[in-house]
């Protein structure tokens, strides 16, 4: 690997180029706030010895108005920090958030198919937000506290020294105590979040299942399986719950401890007449200055160990390599003529070679139609030709290049891929039609839709084709899905279209007039087609049979009728209706 | 709002134990946070300041007993009130579940799965830091200001008030702060859901987006509602910076008062040294809670925002109504009947106007039409997912509405359009309609669908895992299995729809040979948009404009040459 992985801190960091000014303007405002908080206990110390213990009532007031000044300007230092942070946290969120996406982006679709899309959008959604609450909510207090906490200590070594040593030994247990809290939850927190995977990949599934859970009267026993997950979720969080109540009120008895022990040596020091009794009584004050701060960042910690844990999902999502990317120096895509190849091309998702070398030479303009079992290997040679994957070895060349030696944004924007079970995004059903040219106007979207007969089904829904499709298409039948898939491929203007049993759940008519309808617009235009329907794959040019892997059979419909093979007994099984 | 809160806290008082334990180890941590400050007073007014006073070792060892135990006694608060929340927001999404598991199709055809998963996951997080630790430590800091004030008034009532000045702007700025964040809060909880959509979207919906290299349109998208988020966070920022440190400020006005007007006391021998002290220590000590009642506010506000949301899904979405003593279905094979069924998704136009169609008990019907005529909606009325707007469906001549849901749904199996399997063992997807199944008839179930003849091609056979962390298997074969699902669930009537339209033309021909021995004895609704399919069937039916076109057996429609013809005719001359 080129460079080592960075950690959540150095990743987070990375976001703070740039701001170096703003960066050191908060270290400053956070110094000053605790410099204040600290002067102002100095202050009183003051006021004891000289002004109360002296009975000097006017430098009494003269020290009460610099006490107030003093806290005026925290005040102000305080509000400074609070917005100065914000701004700061939430333009590391946003750049995280951001490259997070454009980084999933870019990953191929092999990652998606790894990974639930539940587990991918947490990452995205929950764990940032876990990252912004930690930044928003608990950066100002970690801020002020974590400066605080070390200003506090050295005012209390600058009002005397021995009651500082003595008040810190109890800073070797609470070392030990942070240490152990520190594992110990970090390790509680990573099982909370693998528990509450589990819940929500449980419930995402069974949401988008619904249909078959009721329909087979299943209720009760995903309810009884969500049960059980939901119960250890919450056992876990329970353990992290306590190992917090542990923690937090032992840093408190810590505190106390410390405070009497300040106090018996005072004690004996002011009797001896070393120390005043000011500085006693400041030094127990800022004491509480040293553990407040501890107190304050307990409830806080859980927000910042659960961003902790947040980070590591999310760095093991920015860690996954790319498997297709931009070549450096990859040009371009020229406008595209058409001319196909699929140069001996195998292909294995992992160990298991779906792909045995297949090799396809298709002219510009022409239509290759593939058909042959499910499982074939049919998608897999599509996805191959939109550049989904990259094959194990071979090559896909369009117009004589080589698909890997061009930017792949540039080619895939000269495609149309039309799939079995197309995805609709939420909005409406025109501009689901728009979506691979959102320029296109509205007479043009207008005139796809009639082509290919989304306008009939438009009809009947309020809006027309200003009708709001919820994301998915729910609502929709698979066949109105695929029409509007279709339509959008067709308005895309493609150089290449890809139709992936893109008609299976429409009627012959409608697929009849489809036909018509692509002759019509992308004359000239190459195209890969996978069917059943053998009505639907007689126009093509050439026609393979894959199976296992492997062309078995190729030419025209009329070449592949005149042979006794795999084709002529699909075509007789059709014709035996 | 309050109703909400009603409903928390009838929640709440289920976990009355841990409650009681809570709010009784606050009030105690109150009384102990008191007294401690109470025992260093005397030790320096009566053993560090009198030349031959006390000894001084009674008290501080006093005072660390009292540190014991307030030691427990925060241990026990903090684990106890820890618990409600944990156990509550538990709770919560129980009855969440419970409820997604009876809501009708209609609803999860308007809610995308991100949110309705969401509200049962991220949203009720503020319900637990809320009731896990906001409303006990709220009440904690309210009882630790009036104890604060109760002592203060009994060493020096004058001195007590005058620092008790600054308690009203406190409570003013407390105040400001909690009504002006409000609506950004819920801004901010609005832009992240945005957030979560595009996501949602951009994700399930990747292969189309990279189809089409329309990465930076998503991209930009999803940037713009990133920004958004920003933007009202940082808005939320600054009102917090505006109120947030007033509350951190206007105590020390408190402390300067102390210093003045109780260094003056002191001076004229009013006031011991200890308690000017005492003053310091305790206003020292009521930093937080005031501080911690801002956050606890905001942090009310959004619990009961969402708390609001999860209560008003669980207590106003519409469950198919049921009736109170439901007429029991006839078993065995039963007929199907539609009389005049009209049928429209919400307030969209009608997709069925006037059905009338008699599927007779045993027989195989095919639903023929064009794409959008409405033949998933009439067999999804068959399987009850959704209710007829007019008209009645009847099974064995008991109208569907009469029956219970669960009696409905193990009378009719479905295969629904989109094959619909879970991520556990193929095994288990094929016996989720009848988990006693003898293996046997599984086998045979598998055989009839074909499910058999891939089965040999799997890691595991049986036993493979199949979904995101098994194998990912095709279409068809996804098809093949919800189809095999269905043939051993044993009920009645059977409804597919379009159950072989990912399946080969090779397979189906098998497959149209071994299903239909395999359906006989059950009445059969098929929808499709194959002839091969269609021959399976005893009858077919042509729908056109939500109304039956046309109805004979496949071999005389196709010879009629209507709505049939019309939409086969060219696939029976091509072949």
């Amino acid at each position: 690997m080129p460079h080592s992985r960075r950690t959540g801190l150095g990743r987070l960091s990375a976001y703070l180029q740039g701001k170096r000014m703003q960066v050191l303007t908060m270290v400053l405002v956070a110094t000053g706030q605790a410099a204040a908080q600290t002067g102002g206990w100095l202050l009183v110390r003051a006021a004891i010895d000289n002004g109360i213990a002296k009975g000097d009532s006017r430098y009494l007031s003269v020290i009460v108005v610099i006490y107030l000044c003093v806290g005026a300007a925290g005040w102000v230092m305080s509000a400074i920090l609070i917005r100065g942070l914000a701004g700061l946290g939430q333009g590391i969120v946003l750049g995280l958030r951001s490259d997070l996406f454009v980084h999933l982006t870019s990953l191929s679709l092999r990652y998606f198919s790894e990974q639930r899309a539940g587990w991918i959008i947490a990452r995205l959604t929950s764990d940032v937000d876990a990252l912004s609450d930690a930044l928003s909510q608990g950066l100002p207090t970690l801020a002020a506290n974590v400066v605080l906490l070390p200003t506090a200590i050295v005012a209390v070594f600058i009002v005397d020294w021995r009651l500082g040593m003595i008040a810190f030994i109890v800073l070797p247990p609470a070392l030990i105590l942070t240490r152990w809290f520190q594992r110990a939850s970090s390790v509680a927190q990573l099982e909370v979040r693998e528990r509450i995977a589990t819940v929500t990949a449980h419930m995402a599934e069974s949401i988008s299942g619904m249909a078959i859970v009721q329909a087979f009267n299943r209720e009760r026993a995903f309810q009884a399986e969500f049960d059980g997950y939901n119960l250890a979720n919450r056992a876990a969080n329970v353990r992290t719950q306590t190992l917090l109540s542990v923690f937090f009120p032992s840093i408190e008895l810590l505190g106390l401890t410390s405070s009497a022990a300040v106090m018996l040596l005072g004690a004996h020091l002011y009797g001896e007449g070393e120390i005043t009794i000011g500085t006693l009584i400041t030094a127990m004050y800022l004491l509480q200055l040293v553990f407040q701060p501890l107190q304050e960042l307990s409830d806080v910690y859980g927000q910042l160990q659960s961003a902790a844990a947040a980070m590591i999902k999310i760095s093991s999502v920015l860690d996954a390599e790319p498997d297709i990317g931009d070549r450096p120096g990859a040009e371009p895509m020229p406008p595209i003529e058409g001319h196909l190849e699929l140069d001996d091309i195998r292909f294995a998702y992992g160990d298991n070679e779906v792909l045995h070398g297949v090799s396809v030479d298709m002219p510009a303009g022409g239509c290759l139609a593939l058909v042959g079992q499910s499982g074939g290997g049919k998608s897999t040679l599509a996805k191959l030709i939109a550049r989904f994957y990259d094959p194990t070895s071979g090559a896909v060349r369009v117009d004589d290049i080589d698909l890997r030696d061009v930017q792949l944004g540039s080619y895939r924007r000269q495609l149309g891929v039309v799939l079995q079970d197309p995805f609709l995004f939420s909005g409406t059903i025109a501009d689901n039609i728009r979506f691979a040219r959102p320029d296109a106007t509205d007479e043009q979207v207008r005139e796809t839709a009639a082509a290919v007969g989304v306008d009939r089904i438009a009809a009947r829904l309020h809006g027309g084709l200003d009708h709001q499709v919820h994301e998915g298409g729910a609502g929709l039948s698979a066949g109105e899905r695929q029409l509007i898939s279709i339509a959008r491929a067709l308005l895309a203007d493609p150089r290449i279209l890809i139709l992936d049993e893109a008609t299976s759940n429409i009627d012959r008519p409608t697929e009849i007039q489809i036909e018509r309808a692509l002759d019509r617009l992308l004359r000239g235009r190459t195209s890969v087609i996978i069917a059943h329907r053998l009505a639907t794959v007689r126009r093509a040019d050439e026609i393979l049979v894959v199976d296992h892997g492997r062309v078995i059979q190729r030419g025209t419909e009329h070449e592949l009728l005149a042979e006794d093979g795999p084709f002529r007994r699909l075509a007789h099984d059709l014709r035996a209706v | 709002m309050w109703p909400t809160l009603r409903r928390l806290l009838t929640l709440w008082k289920g976990e009355w134990r841990s409650v009681a334990l809570g709010l009784a180890c606050a009030l105690a941590y109150t009384v102990l946070s008191l007294a401690i400050p109470i025992l260093l007073q005397r030790a320096i007014d009566n053993a560090i300041v009198p030349k031959h006073g006390d000894p001084l070792l009674p008290y501080v060892a006093a005072a660390m007993a009292l540190g014991l135990l307030r030691f427990g006694v925060n241990f026990t608060r903090r684990y106890a009130t820890a618990r409600i929340g944990v156990h509550i927001e538990a709770r919560m999404r129980e009855l969440l579940y419970r409820a997604y598991l009876q809501f009708p199709r209609a609803f999860f055809d308007r809610h995308p799965t991100g949110q309705v998963v969401s509200r049962a996951t991220n949203d009720l997080f503020p319900i637990r830091y809320f009731i896990g630790w906001g409303m006990v430590q709220g009440i904690q800091s309210v009882l630790m200001i009036v104890g604060a004030g109760i002592v203060l008034g009994f060493v020096n009532a004058k001195l007590t008030l005058i620092t008790a000045l600054s308690v009203p702007p406190i409570g003013l700025v407390a105040w400001l702060f909690a009504h002006r964040v409000m609506p950004i809060s819920r801004r901010v909880q609005v832009r992240k859901g945005d957030v979560t959509e595009a996501a949602d979207e951009a994700v399930v919906g990747i292969e189309m987006v990279q189809a089409f290299g329309r990465e930076d349109d998503v991209r930009a998208r999803f940037t713009d509602k990133a920004e958004q988020v920003r933007d009202v966070v940082i808005e939320q920022a600054g009102v917090e910076a505006r109120h947030l440190p007033g509350l951190f400020f206007l105590p020390s006005l408190s402390i300067a008062a102390v210093v003045f007007f109780g260094g003056r006391d002191v001076i004229a021998g009013n006031l011991s040294i200890g308690q000017f002290v005492l003053f310091n220590t305790i206003l020292l000590q009521l930093a937080w809670p005031l501080e911690s009642l801002g956050w606890i506010v905001n942090l009310a506000q959004r619990a009961l925002a969402s708390a609001g949301r999860s209560f008003a899904w669980i207590e106003q979405i519409d469950r198919l109504p049921e009736p109170a003593s439901p007429a029991a279905l006839p078993r065995g094979p039963q007929p199907i009947e539609f009389e005049n069924v009209r049928f429209a998704y919400g307030d969209e136009e009608e997709v069925l106007r006037g059905v009338d169609l008699r599927v007779e008990p045993g027989e195989i019907v095919a639903v023929c039409g064009p794409t959008g005529s409405g033949k998933t909606s009439l067999l999804n009325l068959a399987a009850r997912f959704y209710d007829p707007t007019a008209g009645r469906v009847l099974i064995g001549g008991v109208d569907l509405r009469d029956a219970s849901l669960e009696d409905v749904r193990s009378a009719v199996s479905v295969v629904t359009q989109r094959p619909i399997l879970f991520s556990v063992p193929l095994r288990d997807n094929l016996t989720i309609g009848r988990p006693d199944a003898a293996w046997d008839e599984v086998l045979a179930a598998a055989a009839a669908a074909g499910v058999a003849a891939f089965v040999d091609d799997l890691p595991q056979g049986y036993d493979t895992l199949i979904g995101e962390r098994g194998v990912n298997l095709s279409g068809g074969q996804r098809q093949r299995v919800a189809l095999a699902r269905a043939l051993l669930s044993g009920s009645g009537a059977i409804v597919l729809d379009d159950p072989l339209s990912a399946v080969d033309t090779e397979t189906e021909r098998t497959l149209v040979e071994t299903v239909r021995p395999a359906l006989l004895g059950r009445t059969v609704l098929v929808a499709t948009q194959r002839l091969s399919t269609v021959s399976i069937a005893d009858r077919a039916v042509v729908l056109r404009d939500g109304c039956v076109a046309e109805e004979g057996s496949p071999a005389e429609l196709a010879a009629a040459g209507g709505d049939f013809t019309a939409l086969f005719g060219d696939e029976t001359i091509a072949a």
